[in-house]
């Protein structure tokens, strides 16, 4: 009798897996299809975009470039500065001027490692299997007055990111993501609005916001030609 | 006017919600300050750690605030469960993974305030997330015990329902990590498991302390032939009662726990008529009874934790009324010293950091304390905001106080508002004990406060010196029943008036100093519900906590101050409408539409708009019963109905009626705050900013500025800002796709308050209402594609700035900063210039805002107006300054041309840089330019600190000093302004010089026609 009830717990356990694994596999699909389709994100290899940050009345630009798996290097132009990130596959620099450096400074190697994940360029629904990641589904939880979808992410670093995916559209809304360095705790929320289709029927966030201010991406160009000496510092 | 104006929105709201869902989330962008405070904190009755990673990671379960969590070690805390009951009863780590974190609701800490739970919760991220996994019935949860060497195997001891008998009592086990349970140990209906222990060498050893108790309203009993101490060997297959040097039966409740080093070793405070300190040194087997001093025994339903140290069996702690510890294995104990300033007293929780033994918390009614010398002294963590406030009042100072008394805590005031916000020094304390209801004299200068049993005060806000002013017993009385938490009430008609409640109800018109009797006995005057004396069980104790047959509640009408209702503890609802002469008792109509006969009346709200009319909660937890009542009459109380609705939870604390919208209600629970707009046919929870179950105990609206005030048992006090969008909010608005809220007359400042630094009191933090009305609009649906954003234009119809909007679906807010565009700064900067971020602040006027919704267009205006109350500066000062603060802005962009000027002839210059090094005219040109460009701006110092003020740098201060100016310009102000135009001017000219000489000697500069 205790056998049968055990394997009639195990059967309804794996049942309940089952069903909870084929929702959130179908969530994911939604979402993948409502941003232009596996196919066409495979065929992403770089992308360009030029952005504009709205504070105070404000104007801060932004001109970020990436080649898939490789490298990325983010421009920033704010009260008449120019500061950078680069990230490639075995260094990266900031320059942040407006804070007082004279120069760029290099990211330790441990940095550098743990940022590799983040070079990859595709959707993150796409590559997660790829790099590892593993998922988890938290039911519906409300943002901005909508209930979405909340999966978390967890790289092997265990880096966890948040997605909530708005049902109606299958548009990730908003994304958080929790990152521990230095013995401190920190968390990032990023909202997304304004989902347009681009080149290669892309359909990107043309909008985000992170509290305080607004960027709002004016230009696009995806698998553009770059000159990839872009990716090393100044000097 | 008034009654057209109420019917209106009658009107405009009875269909509102046959159509549309109304819930929190429409008024997500409207979110509560939680003004705390940290400063006092509130009842911890869990705390655990995560053992391996240096005592960073710690739990705080609390009996009112739901669980926090650090990850600093106290520095700071984080709420966790905000979505779930706010009770904590137990928390459980898994220590062989540290994120799966189990949650026990219900505090067992059996106090007559002490709330109930709903089940077990589950989490295996941290805290991120919660699942509940099943105990739903047990309302209290003591102590959740994982096997250290099976994860799977959870023990859950429950000492279950405190108001009524239950058989979800006992000790639960899973097998699977919570997935399912079984119910391994049970006594009877009214017998508990109050704690749990595992011998953590052998977990096939668990011992139980069993608990027999109860709570009436009127009466408490710990003790009975249900509580035991037994013993399992067996994984809790079997239990074994054990004797052996225990005092004779009865008990009530153990405290036991044993030493992790050794656990043979173990201590015990037994609870009987001869309670003691009892020590076994043979596993549990046999003990033997210690001397042991009143504070370590004392009150032992309510102390129930001792700890032996993780490393050393003879250093035993015991958090109770005091905190003490002993080195002899509980031989003798040594209270704490008070160097480093007073500890609270009353102690529930105590984790000690098994990797370094000198380090622990401590949880007691009024926060948490760390010491890093083994329990000798002790450091209060200040970032706690988890008070358990009964009630709050408001005044009507600018900006406005709260007023309110505290579980243990005493009573307190802060600022609703004050420079750099509110932070936990703002609070001051006014009264002591435990606090109740705190509220303010008219006057402005006295307020009364009272502590437990209704020892009430007439307080100077000044220097805090109180004069008693309870009423006394004459001849004719019979002996006062006051309630522990005694009504004292100003009236809503009359604020002169100040009404008291004991069985009769008092009336002052004098502050206190002269009372009148204006009732009869008003409640059931129950003789068997009046034997306090004889409460407590095996332990007297006798606090005035179940004092009953008491008035509870005390309202007079806003429209009538003859008209009063009283309300009491054992279920009696009175009215008079000719001030106490003669009195009405309308329980026996109440009972009719379904509301407990015996329940206590927990609020009334005569309605602002009618006298005929009134709103009434009722609670009866203290019967076992868990409903939500609440009911209303329109006939003075002779007919009612029961409002209810599907998403009540908790028993209900109190109803609170719009003092402008008659559809807009706000109900206060032990579960929740909910809100109806249409007159309590539909309900929605608030979410804003608060947790989902809050314990609402009180609930006010301040008559200025629109504010919802909130009184929490557990989470301090919570301001929800204006709650103007949801009272507007009617059906005729909802039926539009968009629509613009009238954005409220602007008054032209910089806002109330300046800033003078930053707060060093440290701790719990509340940011400061918002200083400029937002624009407020309304999307029926979320925006999913296409951009939002404001453009306000003056009345010349010069846009002066674009602001991006929010797309949520309910009311958005955008923040006009009331100024126009900043002046862009030329590239090349070495340092952040302020300038680029600020323009002056506009001057009176309409302005028109045009909100763009992809491609459709809504056109509203606003009307800015001087602030007339500032005194420093007239209307005819804010026009010269807004005019020369245009004037400097006009100079700093001009200034920023030559620079870019510079910079452009200079890249071209360089463009070819190793042509450039062979050309000497070049070299001269470029250096000439520098030297131009480096009395312009600083062009060397690159560090925030190294101060190199070329001209663009004194420009842009002082640009920056009329944009903020508050005041009228001074001579030297407007002085400095001609001297910067020349100062420019003079460079202007040099730049020119130098162009004029050295661009016929550089050719190739001449084909860029771009260059100006």
């Amino acid at each position: 009798m205790k056998t049968s009830k055990f394997k009639l717990l195990v059967f309804l356990s794996v049942l309940g897996f089952s069903s909870f694994a084929q929702n959130l596999d179908e969530i994911i699909a939604k979402h993948i299809e409502a941003i232009g389709g596996k196919q066409n994100w495979e065929k992403l290899k770089a992308m360009r975009t030029e952005s504009t940050m709205k504070a105070q009345g404000a104007d801060i630009k932004f001109i970020s470039v990436s080649v898939d798996k490789k490298a990325t290097r983010q421009d920033i132009f704010v009260m008449g500065m120019n500061g950078y990130n680069i990230i490639n596959n075995s260094e990266g620099w900031n320059f942040a001027p407006w804070q007082g450096q004279t120069k760029p400074e290099a990211m330790t190697a441990d940095d550098v490692k743990n940022a590799q994940t983040d070079l990859y360029i595709q959707d993150e629904f796409i590559t997660y299997k790829e790099l590892g990641k593993s998922i988890d589904y938290f039911g519906m939880d409300d943002i901005d007055g909508t209930e979405c979808h909340k999966i978390k992410m967890t790289d092997k670093n265990g880096k966890e990111t948040t997605f909530y995916i708005d049902p109606a559209t299958y548009y990730v809304i908003k994304r958080t993501s929790k990152t521990e360095a230095n013995g401190q705790v920190n968390e990032n929320s990023i909202f997304f609005s304004d989902y347009k289709k681009t080149d290669f029927g892309l359909v990107i966030p043309m909008s985000s916001s992170g509290g305080w201010s607004e960027t709002g991406i004016t230009k696009v160009e995806i698998n553009p030609v770059i000159d990839e000496s872009i990716f090393k510092v100044s000097k | 006017m008034k009654n057209i104006l109420i019917s209106l929105f009658v009107l405009s709201t009875f269909s509102f919600f046959a159509q549309n869902a109304v819930n929190s989330a429409m008024f997500g962008t409207m979110q509560t300050r939680q003004l705390g405070p940290g400063t006092m904190s509130g009842r911890i009755t869990a705390i655990q750690g995560v053992n391996n990673d240096d005592g960073k990671t710690l739990y705080i379960g609390t009996g009112g605030g739901g669980v926090w969590k650090s990850t600093n070690a106290g520095a700071s805390y984080k709420s966790v469960f905000d979505k779930y009951c706010q009770s904590i009863g137990a928390i459980a780590i898994d220590q062989k993974n540290p994120k799966t974190v189990y949650v026990g609701t219900g505090e067992s800490n059996m106090r007559n305030s002490v709330s109930i739970g709903n089940g077990l919760y589950k989490s295996k991220d941290g805290g991120d997330n919660w699942k509940k996994i099943g105990l739903d019935s047990t309302e209290h949860i003591s102590r959740i015990v994982i096997d250290p060497n099976n994860s799977d195997i959870i023990y859950v001891a429950v000492p279950g329902p405190l108001w009524s008998n239950s058989k979800h009592r006992g000790i639960y086990r899973s097998s699977n990590a919570g997935d399912t349970w079984e119910k391994l140990f049970y006594i009877d209906d009214q017998t508990g498991c109050a704690e749990l222990l595992i011998d953590p060498t052998n977990p096939s050893i668990l011992f139980a302390s069993m608990w027999q108790f109860r709570r009436q309203p009127f009466s408490f009993n710990s003790g009975g032939k249900g509580s035991g101490l037994y013993k399992s060997t067996d994984a809790g297959k079997t239990w074994r009662e054990i004797k052996s040097g225990l005092p004779e039966k009865p008990f009530g409740r153990i405290a036991m726990n044993l030493a992790p080093s050794d656990p043979k070793q173990m201590v015990a405070i037994v609870e009987s008529t001869k309670t003691g300190l009892y020590i076994s040194s043979d596993g549990g087997e046999t003990w033997k009874n210690q001397s042991a001093t009143m504070n370590t025994c004392a009150r032992p339903f309510y102390f129930s934790t001792i700890v032996i140290d993780p490393k050393d069996p003879k250093r035993v702690y015991r958090p109770a009324f005091q905190f003490a510890y002993s080195s002899d294995g509980g031989y003798s104990f040594t209270e704490a010293s008070s160097d480093g300033g007073w500890v609270h007293s009353d102690m529930h929780a105590l984790w000690i950091n098994p990797s370094n033994t000198n380090v622990m918390y401590v949880g007691t009614d009024g926060g948490v304390y760390l010491s890093i010398d083994r329990g000798v002294t002790w450091q209060f963590n200040h970032g706690l905001p988890v008070g358990q406030f009964y009630h709050v009042s408001i005044d009507n100072k600018e900006p406005y106080n709260v007023y309110g008394g505290l579980q243990d805590n005493g009573s307190w005031t802060a600022p609703s508002a004050a420079p750099g916000g509110i932070g936990n020094g703002h609070w001051s304390r006014v009264g002591g004990g435990d606090g109740f209801w705190t509220v303010p004299d008219v006057d402005g200068k006295t307020l009364y406060s009272e502590y437990q049993g209704g020892n009430m005060a007439r307080v100077d806000m000044i220097t805090l010196k109180q004069e008693g002013i309870q009423p006394q017993k004459t001849a004719k009385d019979e002996k006062l029943r006051w309630n522990w938490n005694t009504p004292i009430v100003t009236g809503a008609n009359n604020p002169k008036n100040l009404y008291v409640g004991a069985q009769y109800l008092y009336k002052s018109t004098d502050q206190g100093r002269n009372w009148k009797r204006i009732s009869d006995d008003l409640t059931t005057n129950d003789k068997n519900k009046q034997k306090q004396e004889d409460s407590g069980g095996l332990s007297e104790d006798n606090t005035s906590a179940e004092n009953h047959c008491t008035i509870f509640t005390i309202a007079e009408s806003s429209l009538d101050e003859n008209l009063i209702w009283a309300g009491t503890d054992d279920g009696n609802l009175q009215v008079t409408t000719d001030a106490g002469k003669t009195w009405t008792n309308v329980s026996a109509n109440v009972a009719k539409c379904g509301v407990a006969s015996q329940a206590w009346v927990s609020s009334i709200q005569p309605s602002v708009f009618d006298k005929q009319t009134v709103y009434v909660t009722f609670e009866n937890h203290m019967y076992g019963d868990m409903h939500t009542y609440l009911a209303k009459s329109t006939d003075l109380g002779k007919t009612w109905k029961r409002i209810n609705h599907k998403d009540f939870t908790g028993f209900a604390h109190k109803i609170k009626e719009d003092l402008v919208n008659p559809n807009l209600l706000f109900l206060g629970t032990e579960m929740g705050l909910f809100a109806t707009l249409d007159g309590g046919e539909n309900w929605f929870r608030m979410k804003n900013n608060i947790p989902e179950y809050l314990m609402t105990r009180d609930i006010q609206i301040h008559p200025k500025t629109h504010d919802l005030i909130i009184a929490s048992h557990g989470r301090g006090i919570f301001i929800l800002d204006d709650i103007r969008p949801i009272r507007n909010l009617t059906n005729e608005i909802w039926d539009q796709e968009v629509y613009i809220f009238p954005t409220p007359d602007i008054t032209l400042n910089n806002g109330k308050f300046g800033w003078g630094g930053p707060d060093v009191s440290g701790g719990w933090y509340a940011g400061n209402p918002p200083s400029i009305p937002s624009f407020d609009y309304f999307f029926k649906q979320r925006l999913n594609s296409g951009k939002v954003s404001l453009e306000i234009y003056d009345d010349k119809g010069t846009l002066l700035q674009t602001m991006p909007g929010t797309i949520r679906r309910g009311i958005n807010k955008i923040t006009w900063n009331l100024r126009g565009t900043p002046p862009k700064v030329a590239a090349g900067s070495l340092k952040m210039d302020g300038a680029g971020f600020t323009a002056p602040m506009v001057l009176p006027g309409v302005y028109t805002f045009k909100l763009k919704v992809k491609d459709k267009e809504y056109v509203s205006k606003v009307n800015c107006i001087h602030d007339a109350e500032n005194k420093n500066l007239n209307l005819e000062d804010r026009k010269l300054v807004y005019e020369k603060a245009m004037q400097i802005q006009k100079l700093y962009n001009a200034v920023n041309a030559s620079i870019d000027t510079i910079s452009n002839y200079q890249a071209i210059l360089k463009a070819d840089s190793v042509a450039y090094s062979k050309k000497k005219h070049a070299i001269a040109f470029y250096d000439d330019l520098q030297k131009i460009k480096a009395e312009l701006m600083g062009t060397k110092k690159t560090s925030i600190f190294a101060d190199e003020k070329r001209l663009r740098e004194k420009v842009s201060e002082l640009y920056g000093n009329f944009c903020w100016m508050e005041a009228a310009p001074n001579a030297t102000q407007l002085e400095a302004i001609e001297d910067l135009e020349k100062d420019y001017k003079t460079q202007a000219l040099a730049l020119n010089k130098v162009v004029v000489k050295h661009l016929p000697k550089n050719p190739e500069i001449k084909l860029k026609k771009e260059i100006k």
